[in-house]
């Protein structure tokens, strides 16, 4: 759900891209900070943000019937944090703007409010709240995935608000309104982004464990104690 | 031919080899002309404007632009309803002046998406990623962006491919199928991403990769008639929206 270009009064673009700024630079500055010690991080990173493009080109089926293409945010943070997922983000939002008419420029701050910031750090905050608690990965995976995925809903539904608060009902009756008409696809593209992270993530325990414990997203095993001869 | 049909119309543009800062500068133009002027007539001349030049001098395929002008409309035709749509206690009714601003907002958002797709259609975005090291980037976010684009087509090449392989073996015909044949596929092309940045990055190493990735930029010197005729057509509209508005 992505703000199309122009869609914004010119004072929220600004404003949205004011606050995204912050975020962004300092992702900005993690990755140069990144690239300057380990000069290969720059492919790494390439194929991190490639991959949450490309997701974007695979269809969940909705429970209303219509297909929509996951955020990836969710998984993006709990792969690669959500510092860096702010920047990733911001430019996997530039691509999808200039390569699949997704977005647009000069909405390109709000979006990166709600994909790149608010949906990585919420979601990232569920799935550590969701394993602090006990839940084991595959729990903390749905829960960081579909709250990402919630989270960006919820703000774009906020943003759109605040830029077109109803004539009678104000800004929360406003809310309401966006709330309810993205809610009828979001809500149930939250649970299936929730349930392809799951997947995604069991997927990769089997076939990319060593990955998973270079990102920190699994502790190594303890190596096997060795018995009698 | 990329696959992505926006991009294989930036490469075929008869505008490619312009000047991509001209073309930028014509495009945020026409932008901030769809942002800040009245929907009529201001909308409609630079929706006019960026259909008309993406069709004529830049030959962009009537199809390819038509197609990707649709794009936004789902968005734009709910964001625009919802936002002129009132509720009181009565329930939910149109806004007093729901249809004036239903215009202008569409008319907005419609003429913005039409001068950022004329952009799109006719600059590569490897063409547009030195302006913005041009406008002070650092050079490693314009790298990883870089090899974020040039990774895109391999892994959505990856992802057909797997794709079409689990549909000849039912992998979509039905619902749970479907759930757990996208899984498979996510994985499978995050791990191919994985192999192939660090297959590059061995590549590169053992050629002497130490500061980063160089290469020799493409030269697309700047037309001062374009931008004259930028400075005129933007003016125009500018100045034909105020004094008919």
């Amino acid at each position: 759900m992505h703000i199309a270009e122009g869609f914004l009064p010119p004072a929220h673009a600004i404003g949205w891209t004011v606050a995204a700024a912050p975020f962004v630079v300092h992702g900005a500055r993690a990755v140069v900070r990144e690239v300057r010690e380990n000069p290969e991080s720059t492919l790494l990173l390439g194929a991190a943000g490639a991959f949450t493009f490309v997701l974007s080109a695979i269809k969940l089926p909705s429970i209303t019937g219509s297909s929509s293409h996951p955020t990836g945010t969710g998984a993006g943070a709990i792969l690669f944090r959500p510092p860096v997922m702010a920047l990733l983000g911001t430019v996997v939002l530039l691509f999808q703007a200039l390569l699949l008419a997704h977005g647009g420029l000069t909405t390109l701050g709000a979006n990166a409010v709600a994909f790149a910031v608010v949906g990585p750090w919420v979601g990232y905050g569920a799935y550590r709240l969701t394993r602090a608690l006990g839940g084991g990965l595959l729990p903390g995976v749905f829960a960081g995935t579909a709250v990402a995925d919630l989270a960006t809903y919820v703000t774009t539904s906020l943003q759109l608000a605040l830029a077109f608060p109803d004539p009678t009902g104000g800004l929360a009756g406003a809310v309401v309104k966006f709330l309810g008409v993205f809610g009828v696809t979001q809500i149930p593209l939250a649970i299936g982004e929730g349930l392809l992270g799951v997947l995604l993530f069991r997927a990769l325990t089997v076939n990319a464990r060593p990955e998973l414990e270079r990102l920190g997203v699994l502790r190594p095993a303890a190596p096997a104690a060795e018995g009698p001869a | 031919m990329s696959g992505l049909a926006i991009d294989d119309a930036a490469w075929s543009s008869a505008w490619r080899w312009r000047s991509p800062t001209d073309k930028l500068l014509l495009c945020l133009g026409l932008v901030v002309c769809a942002s800040v002027l009245p929907a009529w007539p201001g909308d409609v001349l630079v929706g006019a404007t960026a259909t008309a030049l993406a069709l004529g001098p830049a030959r962009v395929p009537p199809r390819i632009f038509g197609r990707a002008v649709r794009l936004p409309m789902t968005f734009i035709a709910l964001g625009t309803v919802t936002a002129v749509l009132s509720i009181d206690d009565g329930g939910i009714g149109w806004a007093p002046d729901a249809a004036e601003r239903a215009g202008s907002l569409a008319g907005s958002a419609l003429a913005g998406s039409t001068a950022v797709l004329l952009l799109a259609t006719t600059t590569p975005i490897s063409d547009l990623l030195p302006a913005l090291r041009r406008l002070g980037v650092p050079a490693a976010v314009v790298e990883v962006a870089s090899v974020v684009y040039r990774l895109v087509f391999v892994l959505l090449d990856s992802l057909r491919t797997i794709r079409e392989a689990q549909t000849a073996r039912m992998g979509y015909s039905s619902l749970r199928r479907t759930y757990r044949s996208s899984g498979a596929l996510a994985a499978a092309v995050l791990t191919r991403s994985w192999d192939r940045a660090r297959r590059l990055q061995e590549g590169l190493a053992g050629r002497g990769m130490e500061t980063g990735l160089r290469v020799l930029p493409e030269v697309l010197p700047s037309s001062w008639v374009f931008l004259g005729a930028t400075a005129l057509g933007v003016g125009a509209i500018v100045s034909v929206s105020v004094a008919l508005s």
